[in-house]
């Protein structure tokens, strides 16, 4: 359909629209017009990613005298591959009703390990050696050595790409990464250094989030990003995380050992090097010296991973002469390893501030802040002089160099926490010392100064008031939206009780109960012979769901569990969870339905959408809790409450990390963004149906349940808050039934409308939206 | 099939002793075309259907070579043998469908009378099953047509009335029938018994509590669940038995190790292994699994493929990011040569169980017959198979950008023409039929055939006309969209024309029948009046709604 707000005509791929979709684009649109940031909260499973490009690509077309350039982030690469897919679908359209017009160029971003496709390179294991591999065969002095020498090997995807040069472009289109190798292989240049080449003049890009808010990955691609965009950030409720991990680092006894390594290998270097050829040394020295850290010109298949401090913060200075030399940089580097080594050294915790910590490694290795802080730079510069390739090697010393800078860097928003063990096992030594990061607005600042635009938005975004704080910015629109349902197509359910009526819960004193590990199997046994295709079971932690179906294979409800539906788990192992999750969804598609286990703090959960018959029915076993006493969550507290002014509580029940109240009683808390993630990702549309079990005792006490997302306690009512399994699978049935009935899918029954026609959308262009919805 | 061309390579025969000229056999609409191999060669032949008279071929599971035989009116006949019994089957039932159309409204009106109606209908199943409405509707005017009016007198009539009276579209007439019929073919299917679900191997070794003997239960159909979930063992197997080792001893071998796993004694394990380097086989990590999880995991869906997020992940490069914040589960570390969970062995089953089996229960004789036959199933699927798996990928990719769109917001494309099977009509059919027949007097004599045979004719029509209307009525709800609204607008006149022709029915005929006929068309009656009401309702339903809101909105 087509339809008009304000003066933006807005190409949208469907017949119909959600009236949530339309007032989400009018929002949107009026923070495109203030050109400021936003922050929209709409649950999931009421198409927000295609609202949003809907708007903004058509945003675009309608301004075209000051072109705007999307710059789309998600979390994962799974995301990705989803959003661009729903461009595609979207492109289709637009070049349909708008021809040639319409056209453009959006491409998905990732790394050299998922977008090579020299079959030497993209074999090796992982995404280092990936990197490495390529730079064996793309480095500039491995490419000139090959000019004199035809047997030294190089890529040919990369010769042909930089043979083609300015003549390497990607025609118009939406490119996946498996459709950028596919164009890469037909014509035989790289995909990777194309992609990263053409980012510059695509209309859209879609990366990860990492590739704008981690300023080592940040330096090198988004460099030159016009300030004209509009930055999305897709599913952000956690983006205060990634902020915080992205100028994180820690340091264990092995980042140590193999720095140590990586230093006599470098000394050999420098060594072999002074014998053949001492001039690059000097000229290196000399450069130094003129205040440049790099050659100006560093062709793209040299860079590395940029500087680890943000833009604004990296001094633009001559590298201090006690480091200039080789010799001299690694007797530093030296120093720094066994001073570290002492700190790390110890049997109590310890917690610093940057700046005592950088003025005791000044008086007791005597290196001076500045020196630290040009580590990374002058580290950089020598790996490049001694040409070298294999740097998934030297990942170690560049981890030394990286907490260098930044505790050189910051002096404010970090502190340093040595632990000698984990204390959840305290008989296994394993000393680390971590720079952590406590403030998120510090990574994210450079992206909210740079760009026109900034739009944060997910499903879950409560206390919507809160990230503005955290992430220090100003929105010019803030708002929140409801889901409105054609019908009553989510079901939350409570179980406190089993099957013989006695109480089922995870809590440290019962999770071990035979009673209840029968119960919750039981549970299940049911569940699964009377819901059609997927079920997905989350449990609280990988050790519990390993326990808990070991006992339930030594007592015959896993076989009776495979008497209706194959089994699938998440396991450690991402490559086996990825292909135990495609297979799930082959068993669901084919009808021979499928159960999955999964953990409520796995990857899967963070990420993977249930929806449809994918996920009929969520169960989750127990309250997902954290580790509440780590000392770095409790760091991270301090530094919201002395600068931010948030408090602990404010905090805690936004994150939901813990639960205040009870944090004496149980030590293992609710986590309203686990849970919420866990079973928010039942619904795909308003014409699908799910339900939930949250099957726990605890759950029906107030203070814990009010935690859910607001979407879920409203459809939770109160004769489902205290069932038993024979009751729950009663109601389950009833609402299978109810759902197989046909309805009307605009909702005209229920008084207000759910779905839009084109008439609908005309009529509330013309009396103004706000009147009509609310 | 018969709407399109068939072509199949094949040895033409003069007799059946003749050694044949090889080339390809096609069939089009109207006639076969066979052309050698050899241009040179004389053999070349290109007949109409309408010159043959009868055809034979051999059956399936003799031990002679597939072949057909058409005799022509002039007595010829022409052999043609197949490289499978799947290929003859299908050019003999292009033969035969070709037949009939061939035969005209007399020819099948004179087969159906040799009572071989089951055969034609039989035809006419698998004809309207493997072509898609659309092309039915297009080939309305060709043969289908023929056949199914001839056969179907009642058919051709419905077809007439509904179609040719503008109250249905062909594509709605057919879509209806089309599913009709499949329903009856779909039983016929032969199905083939897949693996069971639960886990069989990991049944509980039996232990006799008074030694410290250990007894495990092979079956042959554990066998074949072991060779296909670990085909290490079964490429051990292959090599090493009987050659290296007895049939017993291997499996005393795997026994063990699969002991050693399970009691979690891991030192007693790696001491083992490190003495028997055959028993090491059975506790190593499977490296054929490994590279075909390698394989697998390039096709899978990307859109939940989480090893590319790990390829993407830069902030969390070794010690980079927050390392113990106590979010993370502490992962124990082991000994990972050693260490295959119940986790793996489960998500390992399962995905066997989801590819199928490849061998059938026949073959479920020994162990030395099962790692054959699996070993057999596995070549010719490697073989035969990869150009099938990488359409099949594409196939499904194409499924899952479909997937991405959002159902309820997409207009209606064609859900108009699915047909529903709803219960209420089955009831009233059922009501229907049943008054038909239980109103005679006497069990055997049927009311109907008492009555003149115009009179009964065109009760009959009515019935089925009737039949046909609430169907497509029926399944026009819920009116989603102004398509279905128009169509059961439509359907709705057509049925007070069809309720007032009754009424004249029940007034022309002789008062003597009049009292049967009334009972024989009130169910007919109750059929409409129950749509009619139920139209009337929805009707009433939307009107109150559109009143209340007049901008269609609260």
């Amino acid at each position: 359909m087509k339809f008009q707000i304000e003066e933006v005509t807005v190409y949208f791929p469907y017949d119909n629209i959600y009236p949530e979709q339309y007032t989400y684009m009018v929002e949107l649109k009026r923070a495109l017009d203030a050109k400021g940031h936003c922050l929209l909260e709409m649950p999931t499973g009421t198409g927000k990613t295609i609202a949003l490009l809907s708007l903004i690509t058509s945003y675009a077309l309608a301004k075209t005298e000051s072109p705007i350039k999307l710059i789309y982030c998600t979390r994962t690469v799974h995301e990705m591959e989803k959003t661009l897919a729903e461009l595609k679908f979207l492109h289709n359209y637009q070049v349909k009703h708008l021809g040639a017009a319409a056209k453009m160029l959006a491409i998905g971003l990732s790394s050299r390990k998922n977008l090579c496709v020299n079959p030497t390179v993209s074999s090796a294991e992982n995404r280092d050696s990936v990197d490495a591999a390529c730079r064996k065969l793309t480095a500039s002095w491995v490419r000139s050595m090959a000019a004199e020498n035809p047997n030294q090997p190089t890529c040919e995807f990369y010769e042909n790409y930089d043979r083609a040069a300015g003549g390497a472009v990607l025609p118009a289109g939406v490119y996946t990464l498996e459709d950028l190798r596919a164009f890469g292989k037909e014509k035989g240049w790289c995909p990777y250094f194309l992609a990263r080449h053409m980012v510059q003049f695509a209309n859209v890009v879609v990366y990860s989030y990492q590739y704008l808010l981690d300023p080592k990955v940040a330096g090198i691609i988004s460099k030159e990003m016009q300030k004209e965009s509009v930055v999305v950030f897709d599913e952000a409720h956690n983006i205060d995380n990634v902020c915080i991990e992205a100028l994180s680092v820690s340091v264990r006894r092995q980042t140590l050992e193999g720095a140590i390594r990586n230093i006599s290998r470098i000394e050999n270097e420098i060594d072999r090097f002074k014998d053949i050829d001492a001039g690059r040394l000097r000229a290196e020295y000399n450069r130094l010296v003129e205040g440049l850290a790099l050659r100006g010109d560093l062709s793209a298949s040299d860079a590395w991973l940029a500087n680890p401090a943000l833009p604004d913060d990296i001094l633009r200075q001559a590298v201090p002469g006690n480091i200039r030399r080789a010799e001299h940089f690694l007797h530093v580097l030296r120093r720094l390893v066994q001073y570290l080594k002492v700190k790390l050294d110890t049997d109590k915790v310890e917690k610093e501030s940057p700046v005592s910590f950088v003025a005791s490694i000044n008086s007791d290795a005597g290196i001076d802040q500045k020196a630290l802080k040009f580590c990374y730079d002058r580290l950089h510069s020598l790996l490049m002089t001694l040409e070298i390739t294999d740097t998934d090697e030297f990942l170690h010393i560049q981890t030394i160099c990286d907490f260098a800078t930044l505790v050189g860097t910051y002096a404010r928003g970090f502190s340093i926490i040595i632990e000698p063990f984990d204390e959840r096992m305290p008989l296994i030594p394993d000393p680390v010392l971590q720079l952590c990061c406590h403030d998120a607005s510090l990574a994210i600042k450079p992206v909210f100064d740079r760009f026109q635009s900034v739009v944060i938005t997910s499903g879950t975004l409560s206390p919507i008031d809160l990230y503005p704080r955290l992430l220090n910015f100003h929105p010019v629109v803030s708002r929140s939206f409801k889901m409105s349902l054609t019908r009553d197509c989510i079901c939350p359910m409570v179980l406190t009780r089993g099957s013989d009526q006695l109480p089922v819960s995870t809590k440290f004193d019962m999770r071990s109960d035979p009673g209840v590990v029968r119960n919750y199997g039981k549970l299940l046994v049911e569940m699964v012979s009377i819901v059609p295709d997927g079920i997905v079971c989350f449990f609280v932690s990988y050790s519990y769901m390993d326990g808990i179906i070991n006992s339930w294979n030594e007592s015959g409800i896993l076989k009776d569990i495979m008497q209706h539906k194959l089994v699938f788990i998440e396991t450690q192992d991402v490559v086996e969870t990825t292909l135990a999750l495609d297979n799930y969804r082959r068993a669901c598609d084919c009808g021979r339905g499928a159960v999955f286990f999964s953990v409520a703090r796995g990857k899967v959960a963070e990420g993977i959408d249930f929806d449809r018959h994918y996920g009929r029915l969520v169960i989750m076993f127990g309250v997902p809790f954290q580790y509440t006493e780590s000392k770095i969550l409790r760091a991270r507290l301090e530094y919201l409450r002395d600068t931010f002014q948030i408090k602990e509580g404010d905090f805690l029940t936004f994150d939901a990390l813990i639960d205040v109240m009870n944090i004496k009683l149980t030590d293992r808390n609710l986590n309203q963004r686990q849970a919420a993630q866990c079973v928010g990702r039942v619904i795909r549309s308003k014409a699908d149906y799910g339900m939930m079990i949250f099957a726990d005792k605890r759950y029906s006490r107030h203070d814990k349940r009010s935690k859910l997302p607001g979407w879920i306690l409203s459809h939770l009512r109160d004769a489902n808050l205290n069932l038993s399994t024979d009751m729950a699978l009663h109601i389950a049935r009833e609402f299978l039934r109810k759902m197989a009935q046909p309805y009307e899918k605009t909702g005209s029954t229920t008084g207000r409308k759910t779905l839009l026609s084109q008439e609908d959308v005309e009529k509330l262009g013309n009396n103004g939206a706000q009147e009509m919805l609310y | 099939m018969s709407s399109g061309q068939v072509t199949k390579r094949v040895k033409y025969k003069t007799s059946v002793k003749d050694a044949g000229t090889p080339g390809r056999l096609s069939l089009v609409k109207e006639r076969l075309v066979f052309r050698p191999n050899n241009p040179n060669s004389a053999s070349k032949l290109d007949m109409q259907f309408k010159y043959i008279t009868n055809h034979r071929y051999t059956k399936e599971g003799s031990n002679k070579a597939p072949m057909l035989n058409l005799t022509s009116n002039q007595g010829a006949s022409y052999i043609f043998e197949f490289e499978s019994y799947e290929d003859l089957h299908i050019c003999r039932d292009f033969v035969g469908c070709a037949n009939l159309m061939k035969f005209g409204h007399k020819g099948v009106a004179e087969l159906l009378h040799r009572q071989q109606k089951l055969q034609i209908l039989e035809l006419i199943r698998k004809f309207i099953q493997n072509n898609p409405a659309e092309m039915i509707c297009s080939s309305v005017q060709g043969c289908c047509k023929t056949i199914d009016y001839v056969l179907h007198s009642e058919l051709q009539k419905l077809h007439q009335q509904f179609v040719g009276g503008g109250v249905l579209t062909e594509a709605e007439f057919w879509a209806t029938r089309k599913k009709l019929l499949e329903k009856d073919a779909n039983r016929k299917a032969k199905q083939r018994g897949g693996l069971k679900s639960s886990v069989l191997a990991e049944s509980k070794p039996f232990i006799d509590g008074r030694t410290n003997r250990v007894t495990f239960n092979l079956t042959p159909e554990i066998v074949r669940e072991i060779f296909s979930e670990k085909p290490a063992v079964h490429r051990a197997y292959l090599n090493f038995v009987p050659s290296k080792m007895a049939d017993k001893d291997f499996w005393t071998k795997y026994c063990r190790a699969e002991y050693l796993q399970r009691s979690k004694n891991i030192a007693a394990a790696i001491a083992e292994a490190a003495e028997d380097e055959e028993l090491a086989i059975f506790l190593k990590p499977d490296d054929i699994l490994a590279n075909e999880t390698r394989r697998k995991i390039r096709r899978v869906d990307p859109t939940l493929d989480m090893e590319t997020d790990q390829g993407d992940d830069y902030s969390h490069l070794p010690d980079h990011g927050i390392f113990r914040d106590g979010s993370k589960e502490v992962a124990e570390s082991g000994n990972e040569l050693y260490q295959r969970t119940l986790l793996q062995d489960l998500n390992r089953h399962a995905a066997v169980v989801l590819q199928g089996t490849p061998i059938d229960e026949e073959q479920l004789k020994d162990t030395q017959t099962v790692a054959e036959a699996l070993e057999r199933s596995k070549q010719e699927r490697s073989t035969a198979s990869k150009d099938d798996e990488s359409s099949a990928d594409q196939e499904r990719l194409k499924g899952i950008s479909q997937a991405m769109t959002i159902d309820d917001l997409r207009g209606s494309n064609d859900h108009h023409l699915a047909p529903l099977w709803i219960k209420v009509l089955s009831v009233l059919t059922h009501n229907i039929s049943s008054t038909k027949y239980n109103l005679g007097k006497k069990p055997g004599e049927s009311l109907l055939d008492s009555l003149p045979t115009s009179v009964r004719d065109e009760l009959l029509h009515h019935h089925i006309s009737i039949e046909e209307l609430m169907k497509h009525f029926w399944s026009s709800y819920p009116i989603t969209n102004k398509y279905l609204n128009t169509k059961v607008t439509k359907l709705k006149d057509e049925m007070s024309k069809m309720d007032s022709q009754l009424q004249k029915l029940k007034e022309a005929v002789q008062p003597d029948i009049r009292h049967q006929i009334t009972l024989l068309i009130r169910p007919m009656q109750q059929a409409l009046e129950a749509a009619m009401q139920h139209y009337d309702a929805e009707q009433q339903k939307r009107a109150s709604k559109a009143r209340e809101k007049p901008n269609g909105y609260s």
